[in-house]
Order: C-alpha cells, then structure tokens, then sequence
C-alpha cells in the first residue's frame, strides 16, 4: 500500500562516512602525535641522544609530507576505499611493530618510512576529499568534523599512551596503539564507501541534485574550472592562491607548535605549567575553531572571504603576541589563533573541492598539503636560526606573523563567485524542437 | 645539524610538548587520583566506545532505512512502502 504521510528520515549514509573517517583520523593522526612520549624511554634504554632518534622523526614529518601527492594520486584513480583500509592494515601493523625495535635503522624504518607513508593514505588530506564527494552543501562541515579528529587525536591518544607507558613499558605501550589503530579497520570495512552513487544516493542525501541558481548553496553544476587531472589545476589562479596561503598556514601554526612554550617561558617570564595550559587551551579551542568555520562556511557562503578573515584574525593574533608583553598577550594570542588554527585547513579543502571537482582531488589537496608542510619546516628552522642569532623569539615571529597579511589577502583574492561550483547556474537544456 | 632535527622532532610531538603532558599528567593525577591503570581503562573505554558508538547508531536505524524505498532509476521520486 502507498502512502503519502511524511516518513522519518533515516540519517544520510554519508554522515557515517564521515563518522568512521573521524575516527580513522583520530586513531592514525593520535598514533602519530604519540611519537614524542616514546623519546625519552627509547634513548634510556638504547642508549641514544636526542639527535639521534630526531633523525626518524625528521624522517617521518618529510615522507608523510612529500608522500601524500603520490597517494591523493591513488585515491583520485582507485577510489579511495581500498587505498585507505590497506593503510590502515599497514599504519596499525607497522606501530605494533614498533614494540620489536632493536636499532635505530629499525625505528627509522619503521616509523619514518612506513609508518608516516601509511599515514599519507589514511590520512586527513584524502578523507577531507573523501567528504567532498559525500557532501556538497554541507561540506565545509563534514570537512571540518573530519579534521577535528585531529585535535582529538592530540587530546586523548597522547595523554592515553602517556599513562599506558606509566603502567606498563614502551613496548607494550606501542603494541597496545597497533591494536587500537587496527580497530578502526572494521568500522572502515564497513562504512568507508567512495562515493554516494555507490549506495544509490545522491550528495549530502538529497532525492536529486537541483538546480538552485544564485543561491550560496552547493548544488547544481560543476565550476567552469573543474579538471580531470590535477596538471590542469596548475595552469589556473586559484590553486596558487589557496597553495601560496597554506604555506603560510603551515609556517605560522608550526613555528608556534614548536616555539610557543619557551618564548612564553624566557620572553614573557611565565612558568612551564602556565605556557602549557595556555598550549593546551589553544589546541582546545581549535576544535571549536575548525567546527564553526565548516558551519559557517556552508550557512553563509562566502568560502573564500572565511579564510581570508581566518588569516587576518590569525595576524592580529601574532600582532598581539609581540606588543602586549604580559601573560595577558599570550592568552589573547591562544583565543584568536587557536580558533582559525584548524578552520584554515578546513576551508582550503572546501573551496579546493568547490572549485576543482573531486575528480583529482585527493592529489590536487596532497600538494597543497605539501606547501603547508614546507612552509611548517622552512619557519621552525628559520626562528631557531634569527634566535640563536638575536637571542630572541620577536624576529622569527614577527616576519612569519607579517605574511599572514599576504596570505590573507591571497585567500580573498580568489575568485569565488566565478569559479566555485557553489554559485554556477544551469544553463537550461532546450526542448526537442526549440 | 642536531639543532635542526631537534626542532623537527619538538614539532613532532607538539601535542606531546614534556610540558604539557607534565601539565596534563598532574590535571589527570588530580581529578583521578589513583593508578595510571585506571587512566588506561577509561580512556581506552572512550576510545573504543566511538566505533561502538557509530554501528549501534547505525543497527538503531535500520528499520527506518528498510521502509525507505530505493530511489527510482531517474532519481526523482521517491515513495514509502508500508
């Protein structure tokens, strides 16, 4: 019997999508971040020094940043779900393996290589273009919900190795996180699907995609830039603008990670505890940062002009980091940087996926990716050059707080409204017989 | 040269910066106050409660998505069996 009485809407199948990558994210990226509580038992029992287990790190920071074009290129051709449920098999294994270290070509191996190119696969760079497939008017949400696993990755598996490692030993401690990044293989099974048409269903659950002309929701045609292969991508303007702003991301947001705590320690006079609770803070509000830039993105419109005032807040931030010298600077500094801190990436892979299409998006963001994590590299090596040199943190943050004035400018400049697939009108198909 | 790969590797574990986990050690030792087991347990707990949390939220579902037909072959209709 038919029925016309209004059905209770199951929940769209791409929000489990993005569910799952959440926690895909969270597992990988937390594994990942727990490097740095391994330091000190490792050296104390091989034998090592500083130096020496910074060299797989560094390692790892560079493969994870070089490799991850060359596994957006997979995703783009394979689809994605094969590509990221063997990473997962791979990251989860290799951790657990990590328990069997013997020497330092082991770790460096392991964690360095294998590790951080399996990270490449699962990571958030390819579930973010994954999300741009599932999502089209809500996709600066389920974006910015994916890359909240990032943070929650920092918060929870970091503190959660720590203890573990308290209550047993850095080998077990390593198995214990193989086995939990390894758990977030059957919810990927299960869930992780390529693309809506996959299930029958169209993006972001809707019965069709409509047209809806001048409106500031995502629907309807492809932008006039849309490509194929990410070759194409280089010949526009955009792609410039938003890899030239994500450098500039990756410089502003590294250099704090790694400088944040001793300028706030020797420069502003404060203790330890105090410069990590002000840390911890900023890493907190960020997730809140990240969620509101997707939501206010996909509400309002007007991707482009989001990012530009996320940079912009961002340097106002810095401004304020350098002239107010008291505890009070650094606190206003973490509120208005550590909001735009993830909401950048966020909008980049938005307006990346409404301008480009998804076709090449897994490699097109693993570039851009790229250039952020170049310019992370290239600001933590130039502010601890210009301190040994100056004796003092103002230079190095001063000169990367200033390009954020270009980088915000560079966001606003793109041409949104012409070129995003968000406000593209149908040109309507004539009748037979017109 | 170890300078450079110092700074890398600070960056590495930036969530796990040695003043913050002391920080956040101490914040847990507080509101907890017992073994790092417990710690374990309930964090371990939170973690594996999400997949958990995602099929039952899934399996919960089920009966509204059977009676939901499958989209028509031109995907513009779609109507509810009862």
């Amino acid at each position: 019997m038919l029925t016309t009485e209004k059905p209770k809407e199951p929940i769209y199948y791409g929000w489990y999508v993005c569910a799952a990558a959440l926690f895909i994210g969270f597992v990988a990226v937390g594994a990942r971040n727990c490097f740095g509580v391994f330091v000190v038992p490792m050296s104390d029992e091989f034998g090592w020094n500083r130096f020496t287990i910074s060299v797989a790190a560094a390692l790892g920071v560079m493969v994870n940043g070089l490799s991850q074009p060359f596994f957006g290129q997979i995703f783009d051709r394979t689809g994605g779900r094969k590509l990221i449920l063997i990473s997962i098999v791979v990251l989860g294994s290799a951790t657990a393996m990590l328990a069997l270290t013997f020497h330092i070509l082991f770790l460096a191996f392991m964690f360095g290589l294998v590790v951080s190119m399996a990270q490449s696969g699962s990571g958030p760079s390819n579930t973010a273009a994954l999300m741009a497939r599932w999502f089209k008017r809500r996709r600066a949400t389920a974006i910015s919900i994916n890359s909240s696993a990032v943070s929650m990755g920092g918060m929870i598996m970091v503190p959660f190795s720590m203890f573990l490692l308290q209550a047993t030993n850095w080998r077990v401690a390593w198995l214990v996180l193989g086995i939990i990044v390894l758990s977030s293989l059957p919810i990927a099974y299960l869930f992780i699907r390529e693309r809506p048409e996959d299930r029958g269903l169209y993006p972001d659950g809707d019965l069709a995609p409509l047209d809806d002309p001048g409106s500031a929701t995502r629907r309807g045609p492809s932008g006039p830039l849309e490509v194929d292969t990410w070759k194409q991508s280089f010949r526009t303007a955009p792609i410039w603008q938003m890899a030239g702003s994500y450098f500039v991301c990756g410089t502003t947001t590294f250099v704090m990670s790694v400088h944040f705590i001793p300028f706030a320690i020797e420069e502003r006079g404060i203790s330890g505890a105090t410069a990590a609770t002000i840390f911890g803070y900023m890493m907190f509000v960020n997730i809140f940062g990240a969620l509101g830039a997707g939501v206010l993105s996909d509400k309002l419109g007007g991707t482009k002009n989001w990012l530009a005032f996320a940079y912009a807040m961002r340097g106002i931030g810095y401004a304020v980091l350098l002239t107010v010298d008291s505890i009070l600077g650094l606190w206003i500094f973490a509120s208005i940087a550590g909001f735009s801190w993830v909401a950048t990436p966020v909008l980049t892979s938005s307006l990346t996926a409404d301008v480009y299409g998804t076709k090449a998006l897994g490699t097109i963001s693993g570039i851009t990716f790229m250039f952020h994590q170049f310019g992370g590299f290239g600001s933590v090596l130039l502010a601890g050059l210009l301190f040994d040199i100056t004796g003092s943190y103002t230079l190095p943050f001063a000169l990367v707080g200033a390009l954020l004035l270009p980088a915000s400018i560079s966001a606003f400049s793109i041409k949104e409204r012409k070129y995003s697939s968000r406000y593209q009108t149908r040109v309507p198909t004539p009748a037979a017989g017109d | 040269m170890a300078s450079i790969f110092n700074f890398i590797l600070a960056h590495q574990g930036d969530a796990a910066d040695p003043e913050l986990l002391h920080w956040i050690r101490e914040r847990l030792d507080q509101i907890f106050g017992t073994g790092p087991w417990v710690v374990v347990a309930i964090m371990g707990f939170i973690i594996l409660s999400i997949p958990a949390f995602i099929i039952v939220v899934y399996l919960m579902q089920a009966k509204r998505r059977a009676v939901i037909a499958p989209l028509n072959q031109d995907g513009q209709e779609r109507k509810r069996i009862r």
